[in-house]
């Protein structure tokens, strides 16, 4: 009886539990329905038309974020238009199938963020948040993903990622392509961030609405929009490298050892570092071991050009059973096979210029040096340089240092080259 | 008075002549000619030449495809002088005179006549055993992982192959041309570039590791390589023909020339493109081949600095 009774209790349990979970699910389908049924005259698809066929090019969404009809969406939704403008226009296009043109008045293009103004626009306006939410709290995208019309997707905050320098918010819930620009709610319908990206399996990022409050007041202080787009845009990448490399700069730069050298660590909590060796290999002739370093910011610029990288990379290399020829055949093989860690095309940048040397440590460590660098072509004094250095005084062992800047200015890469190369030591 | 009459082959050179000393002269196919030549597209009695002052006069005897005149240096065309150049059929011929001038005499060629010392076992043994050793040793330097005879046979055999095959082409060539092979002499020619071709390509690009000129780069060495070509070929063509040296200088120099304009046009996809990817000296040689100090981080870092001017003025032209 008594085990009857108990029985009873876990079947009870049970029941009450699942009762309790499917309505805790109803209630956020509930949310969720009432959030769509709120919101969705303020989501807009935003289109990119190609004046010359008329189609468009490129969707996103957008919202308004006053009653002025004053949009917020993302920059790489509007990118054509603010980079051709001669060649694309913007509109949107409403739930109700309303069509209006649309003007680009500002952009925040370190933060993928862009401000485009309507100008009949009558739909309702958007509340940002003033706070950050919990993490664990549930949030909804809303967003127009693949051309299917309004979607909305529950999902839940969890906090600002720090694997980057640019602070992104982790959304764990499906963003897809076309959702870009739109809003992610709570459930009392305030803004707590734009949908931007998405690395698959659930794992999604937002812009933190702080960001989009920082732009809106500041075209709100300025009143006017931004008559040269390329300018605004270079000095955002101009000023945006300028803050990192200071904080960096500023920073304890903390060797770390790699077989007999020093090499840099990581040197912010935004720079992660991966590494690896080839010593559970049983029929590796020679040991290698390295060490890579980068943050995962990648400034949108354009479908092919990115910037805003920084990564560096060690190799350690102990000839074992290869001689000194062979060795160094490889090592050669090698120290050939290094490009930069970020995508541009002709239109963006020139080819890189390279100049090499030998240097010498106090310690007298000889080194091949190799500086290469290539300039952006519509954002005068921002370069990507790519670095390169390896030991060649030792018959039998060998270092590789790398690093690569995207998006830096003169000052500034020649100032982290000289503290790249007195922390990676090999005495 | 006497008349040569030459059968000229490819090219103008003489085939074979006739020599007559008669003041009538019969050519035909027809063996009751005084010159009986077999070409069936020359008649049975094909012609006479008469002589007739300095020079002789030509009689149609009536031929089907008759005669063409190709040169006559006399001022009148009835009248052939030395030198003149007719055609029957499809024969050229010569007549010549006795007193025809003749061209000097050529000297022998210093190599050919230093050719017995080239054509010898003693001089072709060790450039081929040096040979060896040097592939040997280029093969062995260059390999990434544990040395191993089977991979490294197939690459030697099949150099020295090429080499062998280029003494056969040239000894083949001199067979035909002078009726001399001088195998030997070729083979040690080739063998003799060959290793002139790798001692400077050592020699440069340990050069080029160490200072970073353009002297030493990628356009001198293809330099010096179409020079020890040019030599090469010169040589060989000394050896097995007898064209004087000015042919063979500018026969070498176009030839060379040819070369050059093929490997050109190659690159010249290449030229102007965009690469994403940086084009840096990647070159690294083991310590006993690096002769020069280093420079400190800030020399090096004041010597980049003009590369930034560098790229803004290529990022202006766009």
């Amino acid at each position: 009886m008594i085990k009857n009774r108990e029985a009873f209790a876990v079947v009870r349990m049970a029941l009450i539990g699942i009762l309790l979970w499917s309505s805790s699910i109803c209630a956020q389908n509930d949310i969720a329905r009432n959030l769509f049924a709120d919101y969705k005259s303020a989501i807009l698809q935003i289109r990119i038309i190609d004046l010359t066929s008329g189609s468009k090019s490129t969707i996103g969404s957008g919202f308004p974020v006053d009653n002025s009809g004053l949009i917020a969406t993302n920059y790489h939704v509007i990118q054509l238009a603010a980079t051709k403008p001669q060649q694309y226009r913007i509109e949107y296009l409403t739930e109700t199938n309303k069509v209006g043109e649309l003007r680009l008045v500002d952009v925040d293009v370190i933060n993928d963020l862009a401000l485009v103004q309507a100008v009949d626009f009558d739909g309702e306006s958007m509340q940002l948040a003033n706070r950050e939410p919990e993490i664990g709290m549930p949030v909804y995208a809303l967003g127009n993903p693949l051309d299917l019309g309004l979607t909305v997707v529950p999902g839940t905050y969890n906090g600002i990622n720090r694997a980057s320098y640019h602070p992104r918010v982790h959304f764990t819930g499906s963003l897809n392509p076309g959702m870009s620009g739109g809003p992610t709610m709570d459930r009392e319908g305030r803004v707590v961030g734009i949908n931007v990206a998405t690395a698959g399996n659930q794992i999604s990022f937002l812009v933190p609405v702080r960001r989009l409050q920082a732009l809106v007041s500041d075209y709100r202080a300025r009143g006017a929009a931004i008559e040269n787009m390329q300018q605004r845009i270079g000095e955002q990448l101009m000023a945006d490298q300028q803050q990192k490399f200071t904080a960096l700069f500023a920073r304890n730069w903390q060797g770390i050892g790699l077989g007999e050298a020093q090499v840099l660590d990581e040197l912010a909590p935004f720079v992660k570092c991966w590494g690896g060796s080839n010593s559970s290999d049983e029929k590796a002739q020679f040991l290698s071991a390295d060490r890579s370093c980068r943050s995962e910011d990648n400034i949108y610029m354009t479908s092919n050009f990115a910037t805003g990288i920084l990564e560096y990379q060690f190799i350690w290399l102990e000839a074992d059973q290869l001689n000194s020829w062979q060795f160094y055949n490889y090592y050669e093989r090698l120290f050939g096979d290094f490009a930069p860690g970020n995508r541009a095309g002709e239109e963006d940048v020139t080819d890189f210029q390279c100049d090499h040397g030998f240097t010498q440590k106090p310690s007298g460590r000889q080194s091949k040096s190799v500086f290469c660098l290539r300039a952006y072509k519509d954002y005068p004094k921002l370069y990507d340089v790519l670095f390169l250095q390896g030991s060649v005084d030792d018959k039998e062992r060998a270092l590789i240092s790398h690093f690569t800047l995207a998006g830096v200015s003169q000052e500034n890469a020649l100032t982290f080259t000289g503290k790249f190369m007195e922390v990676s030591q090999w005495q | 008075m006497a008349v040569i009459i030459e059968v000229l082959g490819w090219g103008g050179k003489r085939r074979k002549y006739f020599k007559v000393d008669a003041d009538q002269v019969s050519i035909g196919r027809g063996y009751d000619n005084d010159i009986v030549l077999s070409d069936p597209h020359i008649s049975a009695n094909h012609l006479r030449l008469n002589a007739c002052g300095e020079g002789w006069s030509i009689t149609d005897l009536d031929s089907l495809n008759g005669l063409q005149v190709i040169k006559n240096p006399s001022t009148d065309e009835r009248i052939f002088t030395s030198g003149a150049e007719i055609k029957l059929g499809r024969t050229k011929l010569r007549l010549v005179s006795e007193s025809h001038p003749l061209e000097d005499t050529k000297m022998l060629h210093r190599l050919e006549r230093d050719t017995s010392k080239l054509n010898r076992l003693s001089v072709w043994l060790p450039l081929l055993v040096m040979v060896f050793v040097t592939q040997l040793t280029s093969v062995y330097t260059s390999t990434l992982a544990e040395w191993e005879w089977k991979n490294t046979i197939p690459v030697i055999i099949s150099a020295q192959l090429v080499i062998f095959i280029g003494a056969i082409f040239w000894s083949l060539v001199g067979r035909l041309v002078r009726q001399e092979a001088h195998f030997l002499g070729q083979y040690s020619l080739i063998l003799l570039a060959s290793l002139l071709f790798t001692g400077c390509g050592w020699l440069l690009s340990t050069l080029s590791y160490n200072f970073s000129s353009v002297l030493f780069g990628d356009m001198a060495q293809q330099l010096v390589s179409m020079s020890i070509l040019f030599l090469l070929l010169s040589a060989n063509l000394a050896l097995a023909t007898n064209l004087s040296s000015r042919a063979r200088w500018s026969g070498c120099a176009a030839f060379v020339g040819v070369i050059l304009i093929i490997g050109s046009i190659g690159q010249m996809k290449s030229w102007d493109e965009f690469s994403p990817f940086p084009q840096y000296s990647s070159t690294l040689s083991a310590p006993p081949l690096l002769v020069v100090k280093g420079q400190t981080t800030e020399q090096f870092l004041a010597d980049i600095v003009p590369l930034f001017q560098l790229a803004d003025k290529a990022a202006l032209e766009k």
